[in-house]
């Protein structure tokens, strides 16, 4: 079996004396001390925020309060196809589908969601509606928390609380285009147009 | 019997019987979606296709790829035949699996889906859709064609309770067969050719008979949707409890779909039974489901100086109790929308009151409605549910109608009532009378008996407690609770067994089971056998 003598480090007057370590150490400490109060304002090195005047960046995948996308004419994306109730595993979402009425392009083709409610303190910021949304119509960008209040009702968000979030960008639609029917950009055809 | 081989399993078969059909009577399913066993063979989806061994196969010659030559090379392959067509025959061996079978179920499947919207997620028919089930059993992959599916109509108005969307419908005309062999209406038709194939009403018509609602349920796809149930709920969320149907007096067997997270019911699927009900229901009796949610009673009733006031269900009870001591003379109603179980309870509470009081005359009446438009298919004239059954727990003789409770009442022989359930034929202002004496009521809705009533206790709807039913055959079926009712309500002879223990008469039951018991003890049955089906 091999061994290894370990040499111990030597000690010098110095070290041993004490004195001029603690010296040395305060000195460190109140330059730095001193830096941070009052030296030159790059080179300060404070681990601190003055929170709440100052608030620190969150990063980009951080989950935030959720927000509901708008379509270009402001009416929400969602389908209230209730994958995300599905998906949730804390069943914080309440949704009641809708249909468009007669004469509505989207009428036919599409639901919308008459209620749409997030319980935020059920919430556990999982993430899985987002995931879950065939729609890109659930998203939690907004890189805010949800309010604190002390009032349980201030954290039922209705569809018009969720619908007025912006996200990060500060806009309220997504990047994912999205053609709906009765835009000249969707590509279906019906009968009426022709083969 | 003679026996056929699927996939090595050794299957028994009538002759006559198909492939599809004899396996489905063993309980192994061969994909399929046009083949419904309750209506005629179209074979017009080609799902199952399946292999047939035999000793000169029809074989087809084809062009084969070989790898070592690097050429084409000339060589043939088995011709798969739909099962659902294909008569069983002794000794023959049918072969669902495999590498061609499988081949084929795939490349079916993806046609499919060609022009089909993948709409999934704002379809009611997600959750259980063949195409889905299909899709991950036998295709699970992307589709290869990359261009704009074809466009048809979406949202059509078939008539006043169903929906159709020809983008999803993948034209098994399941609908159509149904209409013309088991309603004899031929009021839906195929229009177009290939993908442009859409179904149709007939001009000038609705979809408008009385089983509309079926077309929907025939539906493998979410081509045809109810109006009812269309948006209402997603059906992974629905949990199922056999039950039966309330609508008339033929019993169709039925399951009761509801959500647990809020204990209601969204709605009534017929339940497979080929001694009553086949595979099928009409609209009314799936439409029933709504009784257990409107008009319902969910406090005690008592009728104060005139005005009907709401009292605690508890002090119902009690009030009942010591209306019901007082009387001497009293009469019971029971119900031909209650449960036998109810009725038989109801009866017996009657009888040992009886016993008690200075009287010892029976004096059962029977409260009914009156009867509705009958068909040769499923709709019987008599649309309670449970007429046979209360008649059975009288005695079997017949009963006397309200009609005779209120010239009873208006002679003054009868000083107090006892009543079951909501519905009667007769309107409030014929039975006014009833008003007169005090007259207890149990019941789950607002009905005309209940207008009359002194007090009012309520009691659980057919959704919420478990019972029995004897249909007009003689059949007695049992369905389930499946939802809780609200505010402790408990089921009419829970509810009177109560009131019996209140009164101090024991009537030596307690549960379930013992009133069963009771009941069998106290009247031969006359069913042909309990068709409950077990729970799935």
């Amino acid at each position: 079996m091999a061994t290894y003598k370990i040499k111990k480090p030597a000690r010098t007057f110095g070290d041993q004396a004490y004195l001029p370590a603690i010296a040395k150490g305060l000195a460190q400490t109140f330059g730095r001390l001193y830096t941070n109060l009052l030296g030159p304002e790059d080179q300060k090195k404070t681990a601190t925020v003055r929170y709440p005047d100052e608030t620190r960046e969150y990063p980009e995948r951080f989950r935030g309060v959720h927000r509901l996308t708008h379509r270009a004419d402001g009416s929400p994306r969602c389908v209230a196809c209730l994958c995300c109730s599905t998906a949730c595993p804390a069943q914080c979402i309440y949704i009641e589908p809708a249909e468009y009425e007669e004469g509505d392009a989207q009428h036919g083709y599409e639901r919308y969601p008459k209620v749409f409610v997030i319980d935020e303190l059920r919430c556990i910021f999982c993430g899985y509606c987002v995931e879950a949304c065939p729609c890109d119509a659930i998203r939690m960008d907004t890189g805010v928390h949800v309010p604190a209040s002390h009032q349980r009702e201030h954290f039922i968000f209705d569809k018009e609380t969720l619908l007025s979030i912006p996200g990060r960008d500060g806009t309220y639609v997504t990047a994912n285009p999205r053609h709906e029917p009765g835009d000249a950009s969707h590509p279906g055809i019906d009968r009426a147009k022709g083969h | 019997m003679p026996v056929f081989k699927l996939d090595g399993v050794e299957i028994p078969f009538e002759p006559g019987e198909t492939i599809i059909r004899a396996a489905w009577k063993k309980g192994t399913e061969i994909p399929h979606y046009c083949w419904h066993p309750g209506l005629s063979i179209a074979a017009n989806c080609r799902m199952c296709l399946v292999e047939i061994k035999s000793a000169r196969p029809m074989a087809l010659p084809i062009l084969a790829w070989d790898e070592k030559k690097k050429d084409y090379v000339e060589t043939t392959k088995n011709k798969l035949q739909p099962a659902c067509q294909i008569e069983a025959a002794e000794g023959m061996e049918v072969v669902s699996k495999g590498a061609a079978v499988e081949k084929a179920q795939g490349a079916v499947q993806e046609f499919l889906l060609l022009n089909h919207p993948v709409d999934c997620p704002i379809c009611d028919q997600a959750g259980e859709c063949k195409l889905q089930d299909y899709w991950l059993a036998h295709q699970k992959k992307l589709k290869r064609k990359d261009t704009e599916p074809v466009h048809k109509p979406k949202a059509v108005r078939f008539g006043p309770t169903i929906v159709y969307d020809a983008e999803r419908c993948i034209m098994c005309t399941r609908c159509i067969r149904f209409c013309d062999e088991v309603v004899g209406d031929h009021v839906l038709d195929m229009r177009e050719r290939g993908n442009r194939n859409e179904i149709t009403v007939s001009p000038g018509r609705e979809l408008d008979h009385d089983y509309t609602l079926m077309t929907e349920h025939v539906c493998p796809v979410g081509a045809l949707t109810s109006k009812d149930f269309r948006f209402k709920a997603r059906v992974w969320f629905l949990r199922s409890t056999p039950s039966v149907c309330t609508g008339c007096a033929t019993g169709c067997n039925t399951w009761v779909d509801y959500d647990p997270r809020y204990q209601r019911v969204y709605r009534l699927r017929p339940r497979d039974n080929e001694a009553v009900n086949k595979f099928w229901m009409c609209d009314d009796g799936m439409m029933s489901y709504k009784r257990f949610h409107e008009d319902r009673i969910l406090t005690g009733r008592a009728r104060q100086d005139g005005r009907v006031v709401e009292v605690p269900r508890q002090a119902a009870i009690e009030g009942a109790v010591k209306l019901l001591k007082t009387a001497s003379k009293l009469a019971i109603v029971l119900s031909a929308q209650a449960s036998n179980e109810d009725n038989f309870v109801a009866a017996r509470l009657g009888s040992a009151l009886q016993e008690k009081g200075a009287l010892g005359a029976k004096k059962l009446y029977l409260a009914a409605l009156g009867g509705w438009k009958a068909d040769k298919i499923l709709r019987n004239a008599d649309n309670n549910p449970n007429r046979v059954g209360a008649v059975m727990v009288a005695g079997g003789a017949g009963l006397a109608s309200l009609e005779d409770l209120v010239k009873a009442v208006d002679r003054r022989e009868v000083d107090a009532i006892l009543s079951l359930g909501w519905a009667a034929s007769e309107g409030v202002e014929q039975l006014a009378s009833l008003a007169n004496v005090p007259h207890v009521n149990l019941s789950s809705n607002i009905g005309p008996l209940t207008q009359v009533a002194t007090l009012v206790v309520p009691v659980a709807s057919v959704a919420e407690s478990s019972g029995a039913f004897t249909n007009a055959q003689g059949v007695v079926q049992t369905f389930k609770k499946a939802v809780s009712a609200p505010m402790g309500i408990t089921s009419a002879w829970e509810t009177l067994l109560s009131i019996a223990s209140a009164s101090g008469v024991d009537l030596s039951m307690k549960q379930l089971s013992d009133v069963r018991g009771a009941l069998a003890t106290h009247s031969a049955p006359t069913s042909v056998g309990d068709t409950a089906a077990p729970a799935e």
